[in-house]
């Protein structure tokens, strides 16, 4: 059980971060904070939000066991999936306006 | 007991090295094994089989039944569409027949299709003898039948749904549509789903603990890896379709306003709850179709699979991503740029993993010597039709083009190629690969490659076409279009090659038919495969294996594992105990863990379901207070049910190979109906997310007017619920104690928790038909009751337990059950009482 959580952790992580910067995004664009998606602080806590969600890899890609064979590479395949899709499914934080329709 | 070996005895003993039974009689063995567990004979026996076997293969031929009727529909949808005036169909009738056309196809056809297949192949490939809940399976199987049924039946008395397969709000609210048209829906695919949380929870279980001793997590075959990531889908994805259906059935039904926007709800709540199920369910069917694929390819092209461990991880990324791109389907509903643009990117990197996967099979093929059977043929128009299908997906991933596109005919093209193209062909792959097991013949040659050169022909006319008509701006859904003479010719041509489409799945029936009454005898291993499935008498017998398989007979050829498994070498053989008997093995290492003994030929799952079907239906007619008393039957069956586990007979240890002795499933410290419960409540987990969602949806997003001043008295509330929260925690403590008077005390603690609730709270909450705020509250509080009732019941169950002495040193009873359900009802019910604070305090 161990071995499947450490697989799941990446993509896990993903889906945590991506909860929260969208919850955020809504929570933000509810409020009127950024009605027209140019506050710079609405910008700046999705994109601290991100930021941190990627450092969380860090202590992740250390702690997964090393080695060759598919117990070590998956839980590490699993941990570059979840990096990749934090990185590419919320790279808008930094381009896009927040909140215009 | 006393001889008995204890797990971590067991676990010490290296699986390679299972010592060998003795070879027995393999024909006085197979006679054994099948005087325990053949079904009863005649009707009777078809009513009472818990068989994965029988069971898999009739979910499959009711799922295909479901698929003709679905068929006929969309003939009669192409037929109306054929001129542009058509006259076949009235309105009211054409949109009964679309809605019905797609909801059977999703919900009657395709899960229920890979439920089948997943229960009949799972415990052959995995090598055991049966799936880890035989009632489940059962209780699965007539819920399904039975929903569906009311669903055809409402067709039949032109009551059908007509809303659509997606049963939009306000569309489907009261308001818009009356009658019990839309309940139909809501109510018949709950039902229906009752089957899919419960394949789901057997699926995973059979997996993580029924595969052969040695059978490793990473060296499993591919198939339990889709399956496995499919069950998990299935247990987080369903869960916000029935949060979704359960209210809107209480807001046409009661009155309470969840979607109405004047009352503050809101019809997008629907929309993404529908969505989150929505678009995990298009991976949910693609990744059983890939696993037959995974399966199938390399033993046709006469090699091993092509990067084993990158199509793990492709499905590690599939299962994860697919619920990050619900979104996709409401672009054009009015949302802020950056939202798009999150969705966008998951929808265009789905297809990542999606192609690794593609990739894999095509380099499988390259590599090896690729022979063309009819299942291969079925292989290739997958690849054709599949990536065609994925090309439009990322199309319509990306915003600019969604909108222009968006409910026009281009996307029901999308759709259908993806749906077809990824689970139609591979299951016809699936279906004529594993035909010769599941009837021991072979096939009449020719018909199948016509029927599968017709269909081919007949889909990519048909659906091509309809992306041109879509990019000329016909709409969906539309059921004339006398002002477009232009869409004329490509519909009347999308009609014809329609029709010859279904000519082709005609031929494809008739073929199976054929070889199941006509076909000669199939020799075995007829594809020389290396897999368990093959490693068997065909047609396969409802235990699979007279003696289960080791390491030692892995990746070997199944013709002569198939000898030394019938000869008892293996592990467990025979029934010398006359009950069903299988291993259950640890989760990464398959170590044998202990013996499981099954329940035999029983009428109560269908019974269970038939006492559902009651309450559904009286929920249909209005009947609310007798539906609420029809609930009594189901809970008296859950708790025969139950009692059904006792234990009965010599619970003595087993030994399983010569020096091995493993306990009994009552002495185990971690039974599959533990690891079932721990499944199930990850389900009702992604249920109370799902809820949760609603509610910070309503109260953050919704614009809607205010709610109206709050006349609950907010101190008796809270008051009242700190008495629930401390009743619970005190109940949490005694389902530790493990003794009658912790029972007790548990018992009593949640009567008190029940009583608070019922007395303290109910009569305080403000009309839950005022607003929506008012009845989510309602609705939370109604989730937490039921969890207290049910956490009452298994209280009373292990206090009776304790009575008949069926609990002792080695024996646990259900306590370890209750305890994992008290943990997760106080859990909850803690994050209530924050969440319901926290909506007050934003309000």
């Amino acid at each position: 059980m161990k071995w499947l959580g450490a697989m799941l952790a990446g993509p896990t992580l993903w889906a945590v971060v991506f909860v929260v910067v969208y919850a955020a995004h809504g929570i933000i664009c509810a409020d009127g904070l950024s009605p027209s998606g140019t506050s710079q602080t609405a910008r700046i806590t999705l994109m601290g939000l991100w930021c941190l969600g990627l450092l969380a890899f860090w202590p992740l890609f250390r702690a997964v066991p090393q080695g060759v064979g598919l117990r070590a590479q998956l839980p590490r395949a699993g941990l570059w999936i979840g990096l990749v899709a934090t990185v590419f499914t919320l790279f808008p934080v930094v381009i896009t306006s927040s909140c215009q329709l | 007991m006393t001889d008995a070996t204890f797990p971590s005895d067991a676990a010490r003993i290296a699986t390679a090295d299972l010592p060998r039974n003795p070879a027995q009689r393999a024909l006085a063995l197979n006679r054994e094994m099948d005087a325990v567990w053949s079904n009863d004979r005649g009707l009777w026996g078809q009513i009472t089989s818990v068989s994965h076997t029988t069971l898999g293969l009739r979910f499959m031929a009711t799922a295909f039944v479901f698929f003709a009727i679905g068929g006929i529909l969309s003939m009669l949808i192409r037929a109306q569409l054929a001129t542009p005036d058509g006259a076949f169909l009235d309105t009211e009738l054409y949109n009964q027949i679309f809605t019905m056309h797609g909801s059977i196809m999703m919900f009657l056809f395709a899960i229920p299709m890979l439920e089948g297949l997943a229960i009949w192949l799972l415990p052959k490939i995995l090598g055991t003898r049966d799936m880890a809940f035989p009632r489940l399976t059962a209780l699965g199987y007539w819920c399904y039948l039975f929903g569906g049924l009311i669903m055809l039946t409402a067709l039949l008395f032109g009551v059908a749904p007509r809303d659509g397969w997606f049963m939009y709000t306000p569309l489907s609210s009261a308001t818009y549509s009356p009658g019990i048209n839309a309940d139909v829906w809501l109510l018949g695919v709950t039902f229906v789903e009752i089957s899919a949380v419960a394949a789901a929870v057997e699926i995973t279980v059979t997996i993580l603990r029924q595969r052969a001793p040695g059978m490793k997590l990473t060296e499993m075959p591919l198939f339990a890896w889709y399956m496995l990531g499919t069950s998990v889908m299935m247990l987080v994805g369903f869960p916000p379709l029935i949060a979704g259906s359960v209210l809107l059935e209480l807001e046409r039904a009661f009155g309470w306003p969840f979607f109405d926007p004047e009352r503050g709800g809101d019809p997008l709540l629907w929309q993404h709850l529908f969505w989150l199920f929505g678009h995990p369910e298009v991976y949910i069917i693609f990744l059983p179709a890939a696993g037959a694929m995974s399966t199938i390819i390399p033993i046709l092209c006469r090699t091993r699979i092509l990067g084993y461990g990158a199509i793990v991880a492709a499905i590690l990324g599939l299962v994860f991503l697919s619920f990050g791109l619900w979104v996709h389907h409401m672009f054009t509903v009015g949302i802020p740029h950056m939202a798009l643009a999150f969705f966008s990117a998951a929808s265009v990197l789905v297809a990542v993993p999606t192609a690794v996967q593609v990739f894999a099979w095509i380099g499988t093929m390259w590599k090896g010597r690729p022979e063309l059977h009819l299942p291969m043929y079925h292989i290739l128009g997958f690849f054709l039709t599949f990536v065609m299908g994925g090309l439009t997906g990322v199309m319509l991933a990306i915003v600019p083009f969604n909108w222009q596109a968006h409910d026009t005919a281009f996307v029901t093209a999308h759709l259908h190629y993806v749906l077809i193209g990824g689970f139609v062909f591979p299951m016809m792959a699936a279906i004529t690969y594993w035909m010769p097991l599941i009837t021991g013949r072979t096939r009449v040659r020719g018909l199948g490659e016509a029927a599968f050169w017709i269909i081919l022909i007949g889909f990519h006319g048909t659906f091509f076409i309809m992306h041109l008509t879509g990019l000329m701006g016909m709409p969906r859904r539309i059921d004339v279009y006398p002002d477009n003479p232009e869409w004329i010719w490509l519909n009347l041509t999308s009609s014809i090659f329609g029709f010859a489409m279904t000519i082709g799945f005609a031929m494809f029936a008739l073929d199976m038919l054929l070889q199941m009454t006509l076909g000669m005898r199939a020799r075995r291993d007829p594809w020389r495969a290396t897999t368990l499935d093959w490693a068997m008498p065909l047609p396969a017998p409802n235990f699979n294996f007279a003696s289960q398989p080791t390491a030692r007979h892995l990746d070997r050829p199944a013709d002569e594992v198939m000898l030394a498994l019938a000869r008892g070498e293996g592990v467990l053989p025979g029934a010398p105990r006359g009950r069903r008997e299988f291993l259950v093995t640890s989760v990464g290492a398959a170590r044998p863990d202990h013996v499981a003994l099954l329940p035999g030929n029983t009428a109560l799952p269908f019974v269970l379901s038939g006492s559902i079907g009651v309450f559904v239906l009286l929920m249909l007619a209005g009947l609310y207070a007798l539906a609420g008393a029809a609930l009594i039957p189901v809970a008296v069956l859950i708790w025969v049910w139950a009692r059904g586990l006792a234990p009965r007979g010599a619970l003595d240890g087993i030994e399983v190979a010569p020096g091995l002795t493993l306990t009994v499933h009552h002495h185990a410290r971690q039974s599959l109906g533990q690891s079932g419960l721990m499944a199930l409540l990850v389900a009702n987990g992604a249920l109370f997310a799902s809820v949760l969602f609603g509610l910070a949806f309503l109260s953050v997003v919704t614009q809607g007017p205010p709610a109206p001043l709050a006349m609950m008295d907010t101190t008796r509330a809270l008051w009242t619920m700190v008495v629930v929260a401390g009743a619970l925690l005190l109940g949490m403590g005694a389902v530790r104690g493990e003794a009658p008077i912790w029972a007790l005390t548990g018992l009593l603690a949640n009567s008190v928790a029940l009583i608070a609730l019922l007395a303290g709270l109910l009569p305080v909450l403000d009309d839950p038909t005022a607003h929506a705020r008012d009845a989510l509250r309602a609705v939370m509080a109604g989730y937490v009751g039921l969890h207290v009732l049910v956490a009452c019941g298994m209280a009373a169950f292990v206090l009776d337990q304790h009575r008949r002495s069926e609990i002792d040193k080695l024996a646990r009873g259900a306590w370890p059950h209750w305890r994992l359900w008290q943990d997760f009802t106080t859990v909850t019910t803690l994050v209530t009482i924050i969440a319901l604070i926290a909506q007050q305090g934003a309000a």
